[in-house]
């Protein structure tokens, strides 16, 4: 009985969909890593990914191609973190409405022109994106199957990790940018426009965040949309981006985590109740927000421990 | 003064507004449909509203209004719908306060779609369906197209109604390993959303990993999902509610069909020429009446299923509608 568990639940499958699973999350951290850099708390990313789920298979449908569906969604992506930068950083607004309102704005939008253009049935069977097969990967046993003839944006996302990673910490623009979260003065001082970087990481959110939708919508399923798909992802996402203090490689971990009890928690589903097994990702968030306190709270203690002179 | 002037303008503009549409057009009846999620399922929620659609085609009904409540704010819809018109149909299991609303609105007749309440209500018509019944039909099917010995149900949530179609599901198809002297293993999962098909697909593959090469789905519009694992991974796919054939008539063998659309259009046809000794009641729309049943598609489509089968299954309806037949359900 214990075997045929485990069995069923560490199989082939369960990871391959722990990589399916966990790369719309991860891309949408990425975004939110960006954001949460800049000071920016970033609560629209659901939003987002929706929008970026609708546009990809607009672009897909309109042009007859999933690159064009991808133009549509970079181009969206950059409106929509305009959209977002315009009204958190020039206005000023408080950035929790402004994600909230988003949120509202892109599930109307969407479903009003996917009503209108597809009408209420919606549509499927779009040209999506090609799995990618890795030649000789096979030959390795167990992770040739689990890593092979994914998605292209699984592929990509992994370079995207190791882009942002970079970005962030490796070069200056991404020193700026977290300056102008932290410090925005100082930088200021400095001679750069805090408010510069934080339309920078907008529009990088933008970007990203609809990258996750499009793989949702053109990467996991083929070329279909459907109303409210994004599912409470973007949620999750910002879940990640906490937890990983916006760290892209952490932040993948984390969404990699997630995919991972997504996973499991469909195959547990035979031993124990569904509505158990869908409480999962809520208890690894609280989870995780536990440690993020405790964590903030051993930092405060240690430094209380310093000497005044050498705070900071 | 001009702002004030238009100031007055849009106020009493306003006020118009705030006249139901059934306040100025007073002749004939006129219906509003309120679905517990979103359109677009091109099942459940879409045959709903294709059955008012068709009352107001036909010059039955004179307005149709729809809400969509989006998974939440059930009760305040029940009550804005009853404000606007003569019917409310609220179509969902969702809608519980259905008994404290109703009896606030004396003068409007509600439908309950796909539950009933605990208590008869004078205003108030349950629909049900005996879904049971149809799922028996398609895991009779399933069983006999599938080749592992496994076949699997996707439902939605852990939930009364669904869980009514599973239990028909695994008799029908341990009625046919029965019946051949086999066995079968009917596995099931829950995707626990209407609306996002990337998880019905995973849904799908878990339990084609457990060998399930038949897979019935009921789950809205995350079925979509489970048809697009099927035409990812070859095997065969069920529909519900609808006949969802023409979405892939290549791995889409058969539909459970639940005609409420139909249901719904005599109820209102009926209400409409005077008879309305329904209301009060619950109407147990099930096979005998022709509202469940299994749909192949339209005519030169793609069939999967051989004919002999289709005439077992015509046999077991026959059965199942005299009652040699007695179909578990969970209500």
């Amino acid at each position: 009985m214990f075997e045929t568990i485990l069995k069923s639940v560490f199989s082939a499958g369960t990871f391959n969909q722990m990589l399916r699973s966990a790369t719309p999350v991860a891309l949408a951290a990425l975004g939110g890593a960006m954001t949460e850099h800049a000071g920016i708390m970033n609560i629209g990313m659901d939003g987002m990914i929706l929008m970026g789920a609708f546009f990809g298979v607009l672009g897909s449908y309109l042009f007859g191609s999933a690159a064009a569906g991808i133009a549509m969604v970079l181009l969206m992506g950059v409106i929509v973190g305009l959209f977002f930068a315009l009204f958190v950083v020039k206005f000023r607004s408080d950035e929790f409405i402004i994600g909230t309102a988003l949120n509202t704005f892109a599930l109307g939008l969407t479903s009003f022109l996917s009503r209108s253009i597809f009408g209420t049935a919606g549509t499927k069977g779009n040209p999506a994106l090609p799995t990618v097969h890795i030649p000789g990967l096979d030959a390795i046993p167990f992770l040739g199957t689990v890593l092979n003839d994914n998605s292209l944006f699984i592929y990509l996302t992994w370079l995207l990790v190791l882009a942002a990673w970079l970005f962030v910490y490796k070069t200056p623009y991404g020193f700026w940018l977290r300056a102008s979260g932290e410090k925005p003065e100082t930088l200021r001082t400095a001679g750069i426009s805090p408010e510069k970087m934080k339309w920078l990481a907008s529009i990088l959110c933008g970007l990203l965040c609809g990258l996750a939708g499009a793989h949702l919508s053109l990467g996991q399923l083929q070329g279909t949309f459907a109303e409210d798909m994004a599912n409470s992802r973007g949620y999750i996402a910002f879940a990640c981006v906490i937890f990983s203090k916006a760290n892209p490689a952490v932040a993948y971990a984390a969404a990699l985590m997630f995919g991972f009890f997504d996973a499991i928690g469909l195959r547990l589903q035979d031993y124990i109740s569904s509505d158990l097994t869908n409480t999962i990702p809520y208890i690894i968030t609280i989870v995780m927000m536990v440690y993020v306190v405790v964590r903030s709270q051993r930092r405060k203690r240690h430094s209380s421990k310093r000497l005044p002179e050498m705070q900071t | 003064m001009k702002k004030r002037i238009l100031a007055l303008v849009l106020a009493a503009v306003m006020t118009v507004c705030l006249f139901p549409a059934s306040a100025l057009a007073d002749d004939g009846l006129s219906v509003a449909l309120v679905v517990a999620d979103t359109f677009g399922d091109r099942s459940f929620y879409d045959s709903s509203r294709e059955g008012v659609q068709r009352l107001l085609d036909d010059g039955v009904i004179t307005t149709m209004n729809t809400i969509e409540c989006g998974g939440d704010n059930h009760t305040a819809q029940m009550r804005n719908a009853a404000d606007a018109a003569d019917v409310v149909v609220c179509v969902g299991w969702e809608f519980y306060d259905i008994e404290t609303v109703a009896p606030e609105y004396p003068d409007v007749k509600w439908i309950w779609i796909d539950n009933a309440t605990s208590e008869p209500i004078e205003n108030v018509l349950n629909i049900t369906y005996a879904q049971n019944e149809g799922s028996f039909l398609a895991g009779y099917i399933a069983a006999a197209m599938s080749e592992s010995g496994v076949v699997g149900a996707v439902g939605g949530e852990d939930a009364d109604t669904i869980n009514d179609f599973i239990v028909g599901y695994e008799q029908g198809a341990q009625y046919w390993a029965e019946a051949h002297e086999t066995t079968i293993d009917v596995v099931h999962n829950y995707a626990n959303t209407y609306t996002d098909p990337a998880v019905g697909k995973e849904c799908a593959l878990a339990l084609n990993d457990q060998g399930a090469d038949v897979i019935f789905q009921i789950a809205s519009a995350t079925g979509d999902g489970v048809f697009e694992a099927a035409a990812e991974k070859g095997f065969y796919a069920i529909g519900v509610d609808s006949d969802q054939k023409y979405i892939n008539e290549d791995v889409i063998i058969c539909s459970m069909k639940k005609e409420v659309g139909s249901s719904i259009y005599d109820a209102v046809s009926a209400l409409a020429s005077g008879d309305d000794s329904r209301w009060g009641t619950t109407w147990v729309a099930d096979m005998s009446t022709g509202y469940i049943g299994i749909g192949y598609g339209e005519e030169g489509s793609v069939q999967q299923i051989p004919d002999e089968l289709k005439e077992s299954v015509a046999d077991i309806t026959e059965a199942i509608i005299s009652g040699n037949i007695v179909v578990d359900t969970t209500r």
